[in-house]
This record gives C-alpha cells, structure tokens and sequence, in this order.
C-alpha cells in the first residue's frame, strides 16, 4: 500500500505530535491567566499610541481609501 | 485526549454543597486555611489575584463591609491564586485590608470550587453551605452583595 512506509516510520512521531497537541484542547483556567494578564502578553503593547497613531494615517490617507473614509487631512476628525 | 482529564471542571462545587477543602496558606500565622474554623459565621469566599482589575476594585467595598457585619458574624477569606504570592504580598502592604488572606499559588483551592471568573466569590451560610456563587465585579453589584450577605446573617443559627 503506498504510504505505509511513511507510517511505519513516522508513526510514533506523528502520535506524539498529536498526544502533544491534545493539550491545547485544555483551555487556560481563570485563575492562571496572571502571564496571559502582562503588559508584555497584549497583542498592541500601547493602545493610545495606536490609536493616535492611526487617528493620524487616516486623516493623512484617508482621500486614497483602504483604511476606511474619514476627514479630508485636516486632522481634525 | 488524556490530558483531558486534568480539566478542572469536573471537580465543580455547586449551591447547596457544603464548602470544599483545599489547600491555602495564611501567611501570619503561618498555618492552612481551615474554613470549618469560621462555622456559625456568614462567610464570603474571595477568589482575588493582583493581575485582576476588578478583584483590587473590590477590596475597599469589601474590607468597609467586613467591618461594618464583622460583630454581627460576617467574615470575609480572601485567597490569592498569584503564581508568586509575593506580588500579593507586597500589594497588601500598600494596600492592607483586615480579613485574613490565604495564599493559593499551586490553585488546588480554584480548581475545587471551579472559579469560572476572576474575581469569584461564594457566599457560604453559617453551616458551611455554599448559597450563591458571585461571579466578577462592579460597583453596581454591591448593593446586591450587601443584601445577600444581610440575608444570610439574618437566618436562623
């Protein structure tokens, strides 16, 4: 049959992969998410400066569109 | 799927149960919990960490109101689950409250009431029952809090 040798040789490997990957299945509990919580952990480290920052390109570029139709580069939206 | 098993929902702690026992240590006198000590009192059972917002927003309310019942039989155990209790340690030297403080840094004491929140608080009934489960916190929940705990103070011993 093609491809038992792939699983003959692999098979052990691809079981612990899968047996490893199980744990992902496991969602983090309430009480241990004290990492998930850091500053460092957040997926925009600086939400004001983002903000502000993109207050700033969209009033810029907002008259080429893409990211979304605000004021005309007066900065004052 | 093995590693299923250890999910902790399984070993949840329900209404009407009476309180798990688990394993928390207060720091001053270094002993373990032991909540059988508080029987004849209302007790509120704190879940709180210091990576928690709402958990710190709470203790103000709390400690005031553990002061004000505390003559009427009302108790509050806080148990901290931080992964390094000296964050909480040294937050609570800025920031001391006057109910007495378990640490809980392994979670044995989470995973057998099964918090679903942070903060979680279970009110337990002068005989050990556990009678409502509060889940998080607001400044709008504290008159409801107040209530329950006035609630429970006033049933028969």
């Amino acid at each position: 049959m093609p491809g038992s040798t792939f699983y003959k040789k692999n098979g052990s490997f691809l079981l612990v992969i899968i047996v490893l990957s199980a744990q992902t299945a496991c969602s983090v509990a309430p009480w241990e998410r004290g990492n998930l919580a850091k500053k460092q952990m957040l997926i925009d480290p600086n939400p004001n400066r983002s903000a502000l920052r993109k207050h700033v390109f969209d009033s810029k570029e907002s008259s080429q569109g893409g990211m979304g139709g605000l004021g005309g580069g007066c900065g004052c939206n | 799927m093995f590693f299923l098993l250890f999910c902790p929902s399984i070993l949840a702690v329900q209404v009407g149960e009476t309180v798990p026992v688990c394993n928390a240590n207060l720091k001053v006198p270094a002993q373990k919990l032991d909540l059988t000590k508080y029987r004849d009192k209302v007790l509120f059972v704190d879940f709180w960490a210091t990576w928690c917002p709402p958990c710190k927003q709470s203790m103000p309310f709390l400690n005031a109101l553990r002061n004000e019942l505390n003559e009427k039989g009302f108790e509050i155990i806080a148990i901290n689950v931080d992964e390094d209790s000296q964050d909480a340690v040294e937050f609570l030297q800025q920031f001391p409250v006057d109910y007495p403080v378990a640490y809980d840094s392994l979670g044995d004491c989470p995973a057998k009431y099964d918090v679903k929140a942070m903060p979680s608080s279970y009110f337990i009934d002068r005989k050990g029952k556990v009678r409502f489960v509060h889940l998080g916190f607001r400044h709008a929940d504290e008159s409801e809090i107040r209530a329950r705990v006035l609630a429970l103070l006033e049933e028969k011993r």
